[in-house]
């Protein structure tokens, strides 16, 4: 069954983080008004981006980026036609018509272009199709793309309080990092302003208390940390309310705990029901 | 006679009304009026106060069910019916995304106040284009410790799966 809804209720932003943690292969069909996008996956990493109104070979791209000639062009598409299960991507590195590292790199400025403009939808159809590919000429990157990267870079253009309060809905929440961030941060290129907040989560500062020790306005530091959430990189969480005290200056107990014999009661109640 | 309560809560129309008719015992007290907000475009009538189930262990003890209305103006009463309770049902409509947000807000609710053990049932699963459950732990952000249930409100053995899971959760935390 393909997932289907609406970006102003799921952002694209949540899907990604769907898909990277969900290790999901297929495609995510976005629509809008006349616009069309797809978002082809492999294995939770992004592989390629088709518009409606680009949906051209990789070959006609580089030609059209100066990076083939038209020549060249044909003699790629000649040559794929005759080979199963290959990409064109594929054939264009074997027969050395461009480095694999050339073409990574110019599609991958293609594709993520196409990707940071649809964080700017606020609203639009989404359906994943899940087993989905790509037809084998589109521009398949070399090197699928991880998605926290794409995450960060298109939290960074968001500019409304809106979206980000959905997360994190005031700013006496605690940011805390969650296990093993590290691993997950090697995708992600931060710029200074977001070096200045990560190297201050500590799991005990709310954002108010990071925004004036950074200096940085709550919002800005709000929106940073709104990305380094979507990555799945931190976690937010209320402060921890105090614990209420006995008028003898101790902590009042936790309320006790429930019998196991009570527990062991209902529920063979219910499984006899 | 002792009393334990468990809570299902869950957005407007995640189905709370129903898995609470369809395990209780007694007729559901359930106050159902037309809805009057934007509620009236997904059911015609929806619960804006509670409902109440009940189940018998024994002689001297009785399990309360109680369903949390679903809208965000009610949420006062959501303070009033987590005291005491044993554990708590999050229901999600597994086919309207739309919803998600709001029962991670609930479900940031009732964990502000303390640490209750929780499962969440991805209701509707019988239906076209539900979310399955391991794609409503990733899309809710559920820690893996976090039981997510497969669940079909209408359905008894699904409803009594959902509870046994969470007592379950509970039987763990409690004591000897």
């Amino acid at each position: 069954m393909p997932l289907v809804g609406n970006i102003r209720d799921f952002g694209l932003s949540d899907f990604l983080y769907l898909v990277d943690r969900g290790y999901k292969t297929g495609c995510l069909h976005l629509s809008r008004a006349d616009e069309m996008s797809s978002l082809y996956f492999d294995k939770g990493k992004l592989i390629t981006a088709t518009r409606k109104d680009d949906n051209v070979p990789v070959t006609d791209l580089l030609v059209r980026k100066g990076k083939l000639t038209a020549v060249q062009a044909a003699q790629a598409a000649q040559a794929h036609q005759s080979q199963n299960g290959v990409t064109l991507s594929q054939v264009l590195i074997n027969l050395d018509l461009i480095g694999r590292d050339e073409l990574q790199r110019v599609l991958q400025q293609h594709i993520e272009e196409s990707v940071y403009a649809l964080f700017s939808w606020n609203e639009g159809e989404f359906r994943f199709e899940q087993g989905q590919r790509p037809d084998p000429t589109a521009p398949i990157m070399p090197t699928p793309l991880a998605v926290e990267h794409l995450i960060m870079e298109g939290v960074r253009r968001i500019d409304e309080w809106g979206r980000i309060k959905d997360r994190i809905p005031n700013t006496d929440m605690v940011v805390k990092f969650i296990e093993q961030p590290i691993e997950r941060t090697k995708g992600i290129n931060l710029a200074a302003d977001e070096w200045r907040v990560f190297a201050r989560i500590n799991g005990k500062d709310t954002l108010a208390e990071i925004a004036r020790k950074t200096g940085m306005s709550e919002f800005d530091v709000c929106r940073i940390v709104y990305g380094f959430l979507t990555a799945g990189l931190v976690d937010v969480i209320r402060k921890p309310a105090p614990v209420p005290m006995l008028a003898t200056g101790r902590p009042l107990a936790e309320a006790p705990r429930v019998k196991k014999s009570l527990v062991t009661r209902i529920i063979n109640r219910i499984r006899g029901m | 006679m002792q009393t334990v309560k468990m809570v299902i809560s869950g957005a407007v129309n995640a189905g709370k009304t129903e898995f609470i008719k369809t395990i209780s015992e007694i007729e559901v007290v359930s106050t159902e009026r037309p809805a009057t907000d934007d509620t009236r475009l997904i059911k015609k009538e929806t619960t804006v106060a509670m409902d109440f189930g009940r189940i018998a262990i024994g002689d001297d003890l009785v399990l309360h069910l109680f369903g949390t209305p679903g809208q965000k103006r009610f949420d006062f009463m959501w303070e009033i019916l987590s005291e005491g309770m044993l554990g708590l049902v999050i229901l999600v409509d597994s086919t309207r995304p739309e919803t998600f947000r709001e029962t991670n807000r609930i479900i940031d609710f009732f964990m502000s106040y303390r640490e209750t053990p929780y499962v969440v049932a991805a209701n509707k699963q019988d239906r076209p284009n539900a979310w399955s459950p391991e794609e409503l732990r990733l899309a809710l952000r559920l820690p893996s410790h976090i039981k997510v249930l497969p669940c079909m409100a209408t359905d008894r053995e699904s409803v009594k799966n959902v509870l046994l899971e969470l007592l379950d959760v509970i039987m763990q935390r409690s004591e000897d």
